[in-house]
């Protein structure tokens, strides 16, 4: 500590350009720290705008925006929040809100909200942000994410696109779709695989065997089960069938493919993907589309379901949580919360989710929205609202613990293996039993499925 | 220098000259495929400014345009500024290490004091760990005990004196002949005065070596300015080129072109120390 | 002719000068040092023996370590980064070292067009290049190696997503990557290297590669010993390649110790695990100089 204040003191003296900035503190405004990444390719710009409109009703806020980049938001806010310098605010997916609160920085924010506001947002996309019972931020959009295929080819393999869009389809409709869809120089099905990307293929198609999360209701581990072989084994039948194609394909080239007509079916694919595609099929006019572009309808699908598997769609929750710093208040941290719903509410989510084609997960942001016209077909419209209702959020009762040891076994096991299988050198049973092992050693035996899960 | 390696094949011409094109030609081959990646980067700079993805592969693109060049310019107010705030924090990097290090790599190589093995093996073990786990003390540091967030001091402070540069400087200063100096010393000149006037003039080629791979080094780190800086006035230029990649996709060319530009100061410098390259420690010049 | 070794060895006694002036050439040096170096070092080390919190840690001795060395992807991640070293070093050390002889015969101007072109992949940022190589690994069959391969007619390749070709992958990248700085530095080296030994050997009748063994050899000792040093620290650090093109994959076979590391103290938020992996790794690294010193031998007089 005594080195410390030498240091310290010895720099101060070296660095006058950093000295800048001490002023007086009294009465100073409380500034709001919120860091995020590109959320929507204007989101910083929007962000500042709803700042100063917030700030004319709350003078007594200042907020400080620290905007990221996608891919290294996460070892920056890991970064800051071990430092005990974590922003107020800051963007994170569901997923990652276990290791914030392992890291003792969540915080409860029912604490600082009444009720009314909070039963604002829908309950399943609040569960996403809960963990044991106690909430840490609010969700922004629920994105569902399946496949999206072209209508034409998919209905000259003989799929009934209108009846999948609205009753969903069985694996083995799909199989025979793929099947038939599958000719010289196009194939029947492209899922974006290669590198980290393998881990959204495992989640993805987890729901057609019924797996919807990492644990079961009863808060058993669920990639043990039975329900796990049948997909990995899906999964062997799909690659060495030849109606995919047999190496790793780019999470760049999957849309590119489909827009090329070099696949009739892509994953994982989103409802955004219309706007992409309209516009890349616009941009043949001034040359800005992709070489090769060919007329076509996307449509977008929701994943096939195996028999004795409730049908489900596979739900990513993005949202914002609030994390504690050296210069926590209570009466700090009462405005954080009410920033946070300020922004996760009303016109603020409607820009999000209108810019990703998702409806709002809050009452105030889908009235917001209802002003929006997407450009969207109705029969996807309809394919979207059915799929959103088919997420089934993760079960209540999950520890921080058990979150972040979901996530080390999807990185350093399930992952890898998944690539061995995709690239045929492990059968199913192989990755299945290498899967069980791990998992046995890290939660316990007890704590892991076993059978079939329903 | 160092020619005498090969022979002049004074009495067979043809000989040399078989021999330099055989060594010509290896080398061509060699830079022709370590540079492939870069052709690739430069042709796709000049390409179309749009989300691109082409499944083709083309090496080259088929419209050939400045747009990126232009986007890359028009996509933050701050975009030409991310580049001046990589060279200020390069420039003083390399001035820092020039200096302090080559005094610490001289001391290490050439002077009796006590404590320097142990210093020496500190400083050599201090680089055996790995920087992911000593970033989050230093952020502490930085930004919690000294508050420099979003300072040039936080850039550059932390790699001023770096103990890469340390042991590069000792290991060269180590091959210079202990004789030279001791005979300056006995000619009464007091270390420093050795060093300034001795050992120095015999260190251009390190010394240029060492600031070209320093300001390599400054200019494309990127973790440690992303972890420091929060406003976009104040990004270095890698920083700023990430933002360039977006959840769905990358603005390829734009991204491509900013890349370019980037490399654009370090030619200049690598050229303009390219003489202290060539000169080499002229050791024997200088004791005849 | 000077040699060396022949001095009688300086014995290890200090006077009073020599120790003044030698502290005050690392003062500053020592100083930047100890705080922004040495500072985190040890903090680190601290942080290795705790359940890391930024809010109260918790003090679990060896939980650590011993959570470290019972994870078989541990050791596999150390197999993998000891194969990775083992190749990428020493063949990059070689190919840097013939580079620089063979530029050596030409005229300054045409040696420094070759020492520009070998360094300019070096220039690229990081982010740009790994973008193209991951085009240039694209597995299928129109991704820019598999059509060369496909030119002397040989089958596609999943350069980055089997188990067969993975590693090599990344390490032909490191290749082809990296060479640049190590170029000037043995150039620098072999510049500094007085003619007149030259002279004496060819009137001795040596041969090209007697030369090469007899003079250029030992006289580049020192800088050979810090480029494999260096190279070798950073080699056991590596953990970009693997994070940007392959993610580990597949079946954990391009899993870095670096990676981990990373994965551990910025993903998971498990700090305290990620500085005692880094410890351990830290003296495999120490253990392997070590021996190099012995070996190589620093005995270039002090």
């Amino acid at each position: 500590m005594k080195l410390r204040k030498v240091i310290a003191a010895a720099l101060a003296g070296l660095m006058v350009l950093s000295m800048a900035g001490c002023g007086d503190s009294s009465d100073k405004p409380d500034t709001i720290t919120i860091m995020v990444p590109p959320v929507t390719g204007t989101y910083v710009e929007d962000l500042n705008g709803w700042i100063e409109e917030y700030k004319v009703d709350h003078p007594n806020i200042d907020v400080q925006v620290i905007a990221t980049s996608w891919d290294e938001h996460t070892s920056k806010l890991t970064t800051m929040a071990l430092a005990g310098e974590a922003p107020d605010i800051a963007e994170v997916s569901y997923g990652a809100v276990g290791t914030y609160v392992e890291m003792g920085v969540g915080i409860d924010i029912k604490k600082y909200l009444s009720k009314d506001r909070i039963a604002d947002y829908d309950q399943n996309a609040l569960d996403y942000m809960t963990l044991e019972d106690t909430l840490y931020g609010f969700p922004l959009y629920i994105t569902i994410q399946a496949l999206g295929g072209n209508r034409e080819m998919l209905e000259a393999a003989g799929a009934d696109v209108q009846k999948i869009q609205t009753q969903g389809w069985t694996y083995d409709e799909f199989l025979e779709v793929i099947k038939n869809g599958t000719k010289d120089g196009r194939w029947g099905f492209v899922f974006a695989n290669s590198g980290a990307t393998t881990a959204d293929f495992v989640s993805i198609f987890g729901v057609a065997a019924g797996i919807s999360s990492n644990f079961t209701p009863d808060l058993k581990y669920v990639y043990t089960s039975e329900n796990m072989l049948s997909l990995l084994q899906a999964v062997e039948t799909m690659t060495t069938s030849g109606y995919m194609p047999d190496y790793s394909v780019e999470a760049g080239q999957r849309l590119v493919m489909l827009e090329t007509g070099e696949t009739m079916l892509t994953g994982k694919a989103m409802p955004l993907f219309e706007s992409n595609v309209k516009k890349n099929i616009a941009g043949k006019a001034d040359g800005s589309a992709v070489e090769g572009t060919i007329d076509m309808e996307y449509v977008f699908l929701p994943v096939p379901t195996m028999a004795n598997a409730t049908e489900s769609v596979y739900g990513v929750v993005d949202g914002m949580i609030a994390l504690k710093n050296n210069n926590t208040t209570e009466a700090h941290l009462k405005n954080v919360c009410e920033f946070l719903d300020f922004l996760c509410s009303g016109e603020r989510a409607a820009a999000v989710d209108n810019a990703v084609y998702l409806s709002a997960v809050c009452e105030s942001g889908r009235k917001a929205q209802e002003s929006f016209t997407l450009d969207q077909s109705d029969l996807n419209a309809a394919a979207v609202e059915r799929a959103v209702s088919k997420v089934i959020a993760p079960p209540a009762g999950i520890t921080a613990e058990m979150n972040a040891n979901a996530k080390t076994m999807m990185d350093e096991t399930i992952v890898p293996k998944f690539q061995a299988l995709l690239a045929g050198e492990a059968t199913a049973q192989e990755v299945y039993d290498a899967i069980c092992t791990a998992a046995k050693n890290l939660f316990g035996e007890e704590n892991c499925a076993s059978g079939w899960v329903k | 220098m160092a020619s005498g390696l090969y022979s002049q094949h004074l009495n067979n011409r043809k000989l040399y000259y078989i021999r330099q094109v055989i060594l010509v030609a290896f080398l061509v081959l060699f830079a022709v495929v370590s540079l492939f990646p870069i052709v690739y980067m430069i042709a796709w700079s000049f390409g179309p400014a749009i989300e691109s993805a082409s499944t083709s592969y083309s090496i080259f693109p088929k419209v050939w345009t400045l747009d990126s060049y232009k986007a890359f310019i028009d996509y933050n107010q701050y975009s030409l500024r991310w580049l001046l705030n990589s060279l200020v924090v390069a420039v003083f990097t390399v001035i820092g290490n020039v200096i302090f290090a080559g005094l610490a790599g001289y001391a290490f190589a050439k002077i009796n004091f006590r404590g320097r093995n142990v210093l020496f093996f500190m400083v050599l073990v201090a680089m055996m760990i790995p920087y992911q786990v000593t970033q989050v003390p230093l952020y502490i540091l930085i930004v919690k005990q000294f508050k420099m967030t979003n300072t040039f001091a936080a850039l550059i402070l932390p790699s001023i004196c770096t103990s890469y540069n340390i042991f590069l400087s000792k290991q060269f200063f180590s091959s210079i002949p202990t004789a030279l100096i001791e005979s300056a010393k006995i000619e009464g000149c007091g270390q420093f005065k050795t060093y300034w006037l001795i050992v120095l003039p015999l260190s251009k080629t390190i010394l240029a070596v060492m600031a070209i791979n320093t300001f390599l080094s400054s200019w494309n780190n990127f973790f440690w300015p992303f972890l420091v800086t929060s406003v976009d006035k104040m990004f270095t230029i890698q920083v700023g080129l990430k933002t360039f990649k977006f959840a769905n996709g990358t603005l390829l060319s734009p991204m491509m072109a900013g890349a370019c530009i980037s490399a654009i100061p370090m030619f200049i410098l690598f050229f303009s120390l390219q003489k202290y390259f060539l000169e080499g420690v002229t050791v024997g010049a200088v004791k005849g | 002719m000077k040699k060396e070794g022949k001095k009688p060895k300086i014995k290890q006694k200090f006077n009073k000068g020599e120790n003044i002036s030698g502290w005050l050439f690392i003062a500053v040096a020592m100083f930047i040092f100890a705080i922004f170096t040495l500072y985190p070092v040890i903090s680190a080390v601290i942080t290795s023996f705790q359940k890391y919190k930024p809010f109260g840690s918790e003090w679990v001795a060896g939980r650590n370590y011993l959570d470290a060395v019972t994870s078989s992807l541990f050791w596999k991640s150390i197999k993998n980064t000891i194969l990775y070293t083992a190749a990428v070093v020493p063949l990059s050390l070689l190919l840097s070292f013939a580079i620089s002889v063979m530029i050596l015969p030409f005229r300054k101007k045409t040696q420094s067009v070759f020492k520009a072109l070998y360094y300019l992949p070096g220039i690229a940022s990081g982010v740009a290049s790994a973008v193209v190589w991951l085009w240039l690994y694209d597995a299928s069959p129109s991704g820019i190696f598999n059509r060369i391969l496909g030119v002397f007619g040989m089958s596609s390749q999943n350069w980055l997503s089997s188990s067969k070709t993975a590693m090599l992958s990344l390490i032909l990248m490191a290749l082809l990557s990296s060479h640049g700085s190590n170029i000037i530095i043995y150039m620098a080296a072999l510049h500094g290297i007085d003619n007149t030994y030259f002279e004496a050997a060819e009137m001795d009748g040596a041969t090209f590669m007697q030369k090469i063994f007899y003079i250029v050899f030992p006289l580049c000792k020192p800088t050979t010993l810090f480029l494999l040093v260096t190279g070798i620290i950073g080699s056991f650090q590596v953990f970009m390649n693997a994070y940007m093109m392959t993610g580990g994959g597949p079946d954990n076979n391009t899993t870095m110790v670096g990676l981990l590391i990373f994965n551990n103290a910025f993903t998971y938020g498990k700090y305290g695990l990620a500085c005692a992996q880094a410890i351990m790794l830290a003296i495999v690294i120490a253990g392997l100089t070590m021996l190099q010193f012995k070996v190589m031998g620093d005995d270039v007089e002090y």
